[in-house]
C-alpha cells in the first residue's frame, strides 16, 4: 500500500537511486531512512550499510521519526534523510560538536507536513488499524473506512508542530529531493493548546502539570527520542548527588521535564517527536515549544538555522534581552 | 439449559454498582486520551463500545509503576520501621483481555511460586477477574501464537463473550461462581446463546493476523544467541526507552529507592527496564552495555529464559511493545527473522 498520490512517487525513487550510489561509491558507511513499518500507516527506521535494503526506503506522510537521534550513536559516514525540522537538529549537533558536517550527507525532503493519527482517529471515531486508507493529496487528505473515501483539509490533520512549521524545506543539505514544500500552516491551530495553558492562572497551571506528570511512567522515551537530548548520562540518573528520584512520582517526573526543556532550549527544533512518543499522551510538546518560542523572543534565535553560529548559550549578543538582570 | 448464564447489556451498569458494594471496581477508562483501568465511578459504561484494550496493562493494579514498601524513621534507639497500610477492600477488574489475565498467571510463577511478593500477592489474592473475551484484536496482536484465543480464558472467575445485545457469562472457578450467584440481572443462557458465543469466539480467532512461529523457536533461538551481527542489526533502531518492557503485562523488574528526608523516609519500589543503560548499575554494572546485547535480553527473557525456569514463554502476544514502539520495533520480525536452524 502507498499512501500517496501516484505522480509524488518519483521522489522515492530518486532517494532510492541516490542511497545506493552514496553506499555503492563508499561517500558513506550507513544509510538512514524510512522503510515501511509492521502495522498500518507507520514506517520505521531503516539503519543499514546493504545497498540492497535502500530499495526498501520510502517517503509518505508517516515518516515521523527525527532520524538524526542516530546520529551520535553511529559509528562511520552516513546517508541521512532529513525533513525540515530533522535538518535543523542536524545543524544543531554540528553547532554543539556532536558530529561533523563533513561525515553527513544529508538527503533532504521537503516536507509538507506529516498526518497525526491520533487526530485521524478522532476525526472518524475509528482506530488507525480500522482504516482502509490515507490518502494526502496536496492541501487534501482523503480518508477510507469501510470502502468509503471522505475528503478533509489536510489541516484537520497535519500535527501541531508541523502546523507551526516555520522552514518545511531542508536549512541544509547535500542534495535536495523534491521540489521546495509550500509553507501549509495553521498558526491558531498549531497553538492552542499553548494559548489555553497561557491563559490560565498560575494555580491553575500547576494543577495542570501536576495532573498531568502524574501519569508519567518515567519511560524515557521523550528523552531517548528526542535528538536535543545527546547526554551520555542524563541528570535525572546520576546518584552522587540525586536530583530527582528516579521513581515516577508527579513531582520528580515534573521536575525532570522541566530541566529537560532547559537543558534543550536552543537545540529544540519543535520537531514534536516528545509528545508523538508519549504512551501516557502527556503534552509534552507544549512546554517545548514555548520553550522555543521563549528562546526565539528573548535571545533572537532560531536553533538550527545556522551551522556556524555559537550554540545559544554559549554566546552573548548586545541585542538580548536582559531584563532578567536586574 | 446449557449450564451458562447471559446478561444483557443494558444490566451491566447495575451489575457494576452492585459488585462496588463489596470491591473497588476497575473498568476501562479513556481519562486523558489514555485507556486505562480505573476505579468505577458509576454510570458510565460507554467503554463496553470503545473498549479494545488498555494501555497500560492489568498488572499495574497489582503491581504498580510505583508503590512504597516500607516507611522508616530513625532516632536515638536505632531505625523504625512501619509497613504501608494493606488496603483490605478487595477489587474486582472488569474487562480483563485474555493476553492480560494470562500475563498474571505467567506473573504468578515469579511473584508467588518462585518467592512469594507480599506486595503482589496481597492485591492478588484479593482481587477477582471478569474477562472480557476480544472480539476485534490490533493489527499488532499475535496471542493465538502463544495458545491464547482472543475471547477465551481460564485465567479469570468469570469470562464473558458479547453475543449482541448480551455477554454470555462462562463460570470458570468457585469464586466467580459465587460471584454471579446473588447477581441480579443473570439469566440462563440457551442453546441459541452459546453458538453465538462459539461462532464470535471463531470470528476473532481469526482476525489475529500477526503470528510468530513457536514452533521450532528453540532450536532458532539457542544458537542465534552469540550470533552479535542479526542482534546489532536487530537492535540498530532501538531507542533503549522503556515502553515496551514497562507495558509489557509480563515484565516485572522494579528498582528499589530510599527517599530520605532528615531522619525519615520511604523505601519505594518502581518498574525498571532491561532497556535501560544504566540497568543494575546501582549494586554493580550493567553487563549489557552495548545496545544488542540488552536488545537481544528482551527476547531471550522472554522466549528463552522464562521457558527454562518456568516451561512457559513470558509473553501473551497482546502486541503492546509493537504498537507503543515509537520506532515501530516489532519483536514478531526479530523471532520470524532469526536464522534457520543449522
Amino acid at each position: 500500500m502507498s499512501y500517496l498520490p501516484t505522480k509524488n512517487r518519483d521522489v522515492e525513487q530518486r532517494l532510492r537511486d541516490e542511497a545506493k550510489s552514496l553506499l555503492e561509491q563508499g561517500r558513506v558507511d550507513y544509510v538512514i531512512g524510512f522503510e515501511p513499518g509492521s502495522l498500518k500507516f507507520t514506517t520505521t527506521p531503516l539503519i543499514t550499510n546493504n545497498k540492497d535494503d535502500v530499495d526498501h526506503l520510502v517517503i509518505n506522510p508517516f515518516i515521523v521519526n527525527n532520524l538524526s537521534v542516530y546520529l551520535t550513536e553511529i559509528k562511520g559516514r552516513v546517508g541521512i534523510i532529513a525533513k525540515g525540522c530533522d535538518s535543523r537538529s542536524i545543524i544543531s549537533l554540528i553547532q554543539d560538536k556532536q558530529v561533523v558536517r563533513e561525515d553527513i550527507v544529508i538527503m533532504g525532503i521537503p516536507c509538507p507536513g506529516l498526518i497525526d493519527l491520533k487526530k485521524v482517529e478522532r476525526l472518524v471515531g475509528k482506530d488507525r488499524d480500522e482504516l482502509d486508507n490515507i490518502i494526502r493529496d496536496g492541501d487534501k487528505v482523503v480518508i477510507t473506512v469501510d470502502g468509503q473515501g471522505k475528503e478533509y483539509p489536510i489541516t484537520e490533520v497535519l500535527y501541531d508542530n508541523c502546523l507551526g512549521c516555520e522552514f518545511p524545506t531542508p536549512q541544509e543539505y547535500d542534495v535536495l529531493l523534491g521540489e521546495p514544500a509550500p509553507l501549509v500552516t495553521d498558526l491558531t491551530a498549531s497553538r492552542q493548546k499553548i494559548e489555553m495553558l497561557e491563559g490560565m492562572s498560575q494555580q491553575q497551571r500547576w494543577d495542570f502539570w501536576k495532573d498531568e506528570f502524574s501519569r508519567c511512567i518515567r519511560c524515557y522515551a521523550c528523552r531517548n527520542i528526542c535528538p536535543a537530548c545527546f547526554c551520555e548520562r542524563c541528570f535525572v540518573e546520576e546518584s552522587e548527588p540525586q536530583w530527582v528520584l528516579p521513581v515516577p512520582r508527579w513531582q520528580d517526573n515534573l521536575i525532570f521535564q522541566v530541566v529537560r526543556n532547559i537543558h534543550v532550549a536552543g537545540r529544540c527544533t519543535d520537531c514534536g517527536e516528545c509528545e508523538r512518543a508519549c504512551p501516557m499522551n502527556i503534552p509534552l510538546r507544549s512546554l517545548a515549544r514555548k520553550t522555543y518560542d521563549l528562546v526565539d523572543e528573548l535571545f533572537h534565535y532560531k536553533s538550527g538555522t545556522d551551522k556556524e553560529a555559537s550554540p545559544l548559550m554559549t554566546a552573548y549578543e548586545q541585542a538580548e534581552a536582559e531584563d532578567f538582570i536586574r | 439449559m446449557t449450564g451458562k448464564k447471559k446478561i444483557s447489556k443494558g444490566n451491566i451498569e447495575r451489575l457494576l454498582n452492585e459488585w462496588s458494594q463489596e470491591f473497588t471496581v476497575f473498568v476501562p477508562s479513556q481519562e486523558n486520551g489514555v485507556a486505562t483501568l480505573a476505579k468505577w465511578g458509576g454510570g458510565d459504561t460507554s467503554f463496553l463500545a470503545w473498549y479494545r484494550n488498555t494501555i497500560t496493562p492489568a498488572k499495574a493494579n497489582f503491581f504498580p509503576p510505583m508503590e512504597e514498601m516500607f516507611s522508616f524513621r530513625k532516632d536515638r534507639e536505632g531505625y523504625h520501621i512501619e509497613l504501608p497500610p494493606t488496603d483490605e477492600r478487595k477489587q474486582l477488574i472488569f474487562g480483563i483481555r485474555p493476553c492480560d489475565a494470562r500475563a498474571l498467571a505467567i506473573l504468578d510463577m515469579t511473584f508467588k511460586d518462585a518467592y512469594e511478593d507480599p506486595y503482589y500477592l496481597s492485591k492478588r489474592n484479593n482481587t477477582v477477574l471478569i474477562g472480557l473475551g476480544c472480539l476485534n484484536p490490533y493489527d499488532s496482536c499475535f496471542c493465538t501464537s502463544l495458545g491464547i484465543s482472543p475471547a477465551e480464558s481460564t485465567d479469570v472467575d468469570l469470562m464473558l463473550t458479547d453475543i449482541g445485545d448480551q455477554f454470555l457469562i462462562e463460570e470458570i472457578t468457585q469464586k466467580g461462581r459465587e460471584l454471579i450467584a446473588t447477581a441480579s440481572g443473570v439469566e440462563e443462557a440457551t442453546e441459541a446463546d452459546e453458538g453465538k458465543a462459539k461462532e464470535v469466539k471463531e470470528a476473532s480467532y481469526k482476525k489475529v493476523a500477526k503470528k510468530i512461529e513457536t514452533e521450532d523457536i528453540k532450536e532458532k533461538l539457542l544458537p542465534a544467541f552469540n550470533n552479535q551481527d542479526y542482534w546489532e542489526r536487530a537492535a540498530a533502531k532501538c531507542l533503549s526507552c522503556g515502553i515496551c518492557t514497562f507495558l509489557c503485562p509480563t515484565c516485572y523488574c522494579f528498582d528499589i529507592n530510599d527517599e530520605m528526608v532528615k531522619n525519615q523516609g520511604e523505601r519505594l519500589r518502581s518498574w525498571d527496564s532491561c532497556a535501560f543503560p544504566i540497568y543494575t548499575k546501582m549494586p554493580m554494572e550493567n553487563p549489557r552495555v552495548e545496545k544488542w546485547r540488552r536488545v537481544r535480553q528482551r527476547v531471550y527473557h522472554k522466549y528463552e529464559f522464562y521457558p527454562m525456569s518456568f516451561g512457559v514463554i513470558a509473553c501473551t502476544g497482546c502486541g503492546r511493545c509493537i504498537r507503543q514502539c515509537p520506532v515501530n520495533w516489532d519483536i514478531t520480525q526479530a523471532l520470524n527473522g532469526l536464522p534457520a536452524k543449522i
